[in-house]
């Protein structure tokens, strides 16, 4: 849920799991994945269960989606580009 | 572009309020620095902000010490120094190398004369049974939405853990139009008046505080003490929280579990220093309760166990920005010395004066952290099947089978269980696991030990690690 008072300025699109939606320009993949309702991101190996972020700063791994290719990348610590594909990794 | 095994005068690792302190001061004298940071925007955890190209109404003016912070982020970013962010340390090697990697695929060798670190903390986490679960994040998450993107995680949620910052975090919630299904605090609320022989030296902290919950209060968000979670359970993501009562000991009482619908739990139990820098560095640490758990040992003067190694901020114990500011700049003062270099500023504070102020930080730093442990007794309550390692899904009875069979220090507990072996290489779960391992064999932190550090310490894809030294 994007907080209405603020006033942002580019919008990009994104492609997550085949699906098109908006968000905005500075916003990290994982706030615009939130913004949007994703909240399992990965499955876990081990387990097979679905994972989601939980600490926000780059340090539990959890939020890791694969973008643009490049797998295991923390969606917490990348900025959103025009155009950018996005696959979660979970099986839900 | 930087070529390998550049050398710089002063490398600092993070670009917090410590890093940013230090870096602000150095940045005015002939040397060269580099001041490199994992985030995307410098000014580490507490200085985040919404863009400035965004408008914004709803966020009032920072307070004056953000306002420090950002005028020094400004002042660092004028001057003639290497900045990168995005940059990944992964390793530190005795002939004062570092490995770096930037732009998520190159790696680089870097060389200093002096190396601070400045790495700062992470939060600090209390497994429950279904704290795996999509839709529990912490309470800095919660305040990383807010913050840099303007987002908030649900419009209704319950929040849970023990500390100020979950306070802040709550305010900040309400403060943009969240509503708090209510605010579930471990620790018991006479626990507080400890507080009060700081508000002298603390003023600013306190007024804090009293902003927080009066934002609470007046929202009718229902605050309970003594309270801990048994269990967050639903199919894909959070659905319904358990909590209950724990007693003074931090034991569970039956019979007291109340359900709360949620479609979200926010999560916090206070931070604990990464360490894991200093540690493979060879840096001398030590444990201490007061000062928040594992903490890189310094001297009054900033300086480690490691010839031209320095360390400032969290990871000398868990304080805040203030002390962490103060830290940065005794560690600037050091090195100006070091280089016998006089400092450009006249009116910069003396050193002897920064290090006084430092003992008025470090008496908070343990009137804080003493508050908010967590009792050995709600460790020993964790239940068998509670996750404790999230990466290698290693629950609390694989834990204390591996201890019955003698793993009685963190390494052996490794190898048998493959704890902390995941992408997060222990960073979630190697505080916890100290404190269980504490409890369990009732043993002395410095007696158990720490999981041992090597590089890369964080992880790296092949192709980076194939272009080390351009081979």
């Amino acid at each position: 849920m994007r907080i209405k008072s603020i006033k942002r300025k580019q919008k990009v699109k994104l492609t997550v799991n085949g699906k098109e939606i908006i968000a905005y320009k500075c916003e990290t993949v994982l706030s615009a994945l939130i913004a949007s309702g994703y909240k399992a991101l990965k499955t876990n190996p081990a387990s097979q269960e679905p994972r989601g972020a939980l600490c926000g700063m780059g340090v539990c791994f959890e939020c890791t989606v694969t973008i643009n290719g490049i797998p295991n990348t923390r969606a917490c610590m990348t900025e959103v580009q025009d155009g950018m594909v996005i696959e979660t990794n979970d099986q839900g | 572009m930087i070529k390998d095994k550049t050398k710089y005068n002063i490398i600092i690792i993070g670009s917090g309020f410590s890093g940013i302190s230090a870096a602000e001061i150095l940045s005015d004298h002939d040397l060269s620095l580099l001041l490199l940071d994992e985030n995307i925007h410098f000014g580490g955890q507490l200085l985040r902000r919404i863009p400035e190209e965004w408008e914004e109404s709803s966020f009032s003016e920072p307070e004056k010490i953000k306002r420090i912070g950002y005028d020094f982020i400004n002042k660092v970013k004028s001057k003639k120094i290497t900045l990168m962010n995005k940059t990944i340390l992964l390793g530190v090697y005795e002939n004062s190398e570092i490995l770096i990697e930037y732009n998520k695929e190159k790696t680089l060798t870097l060389k200093y004369d002096v190396l601070v670190f400045a790495t700062g903390a992470r939060e600090r986490f209390l497994p429950f049974k279904g704290w795996t679960l999509p839709g529990v994040y912490s309470t800095g998450m919660l305040q990383v939405l807010i913050k840099s993107s303007g987002v908030l995680p649900a419009k209704k949620m319950l929040m849970a853990g023990s500390g100020l910052f979950l306070f802040a975090s709550a305010y900040e919630f309400l403060k943009h139009g969240g509503e708090l299904i209510g605010i579930m605090e471990q620790s018991p609320l006479w626990n507080k008046i400890k507080f009060f022989p700081q508000i002298f030296y603390q003023l600013p902290k306190f007024m804090e505080g009293g902003k927080y919950l009066s934002k609470i209060l007046l929202s009718k968000t229902s605050v309970k003490y003594q309270r801990h979670i048994k269990e967050a359970r639903g199919k894909n993501y959070v659905e319904e929280v358990v909590v209950g009562k724990i007693d003074k000991n931090g034991k569970w009482i039956d019979g007291t579990e109340k359900t709360f619908h949620t479609k979200a739990l926010v999560v916090g139990y206070g931070f604990v220093p990464n360490i894991e820098a200093p540690q493979l560095a060879g840096c001398q640490l030590e444990y201490s309760l007061e000062k928040g758990g594992w903490i890189v040992q310094v001297n009054d003067r900033m300086e480690t166990s490691i010839d031209s190694i320095l360390a400032a901020g969290e990871i000398t114990g868990i304080g805040g920005a203030p002390k962490s500011m103060n830290e940065g700049k005794i560690a600037a003062q050091t090195i100006l010395e070091k280089f016998d270099i006089e400092n450009k500023r006249k009116q910069a504070t003396p050193l002897k004066k920064l290090i006084k102020e430092r003992k008025h930080h470090m008496s908070f730093v343990k009137c804080f952290n003493s508050l908010y442990r967590i009792k050995p007794e709600t460790i020993l309550g964790i239940p068998d099947d509670t996750i404790i390692c999230r990466c290698e899904n290693i629950d609390m009875q694989r834990i204390k089978k591996a201890v019955q069979m003698g793993c009685y220090n963190p390494n052996s507990l490794k190898i048998s269980t493959r704890c902390t072996m995941g992408q997060c290489q222990g960073r979630t779960c190697a505080p916890v696991i100290y404190d269980i391992l504490q409890v369990l064999c009732h043993k002395d932190p410095e007696d158990i030990g720490l999981f041992s550090i090597r590089p890369p310490f964080k992880p790296v894809s092949i192709k980076a690690l194939k272009n080390i030294h351009g081979s």
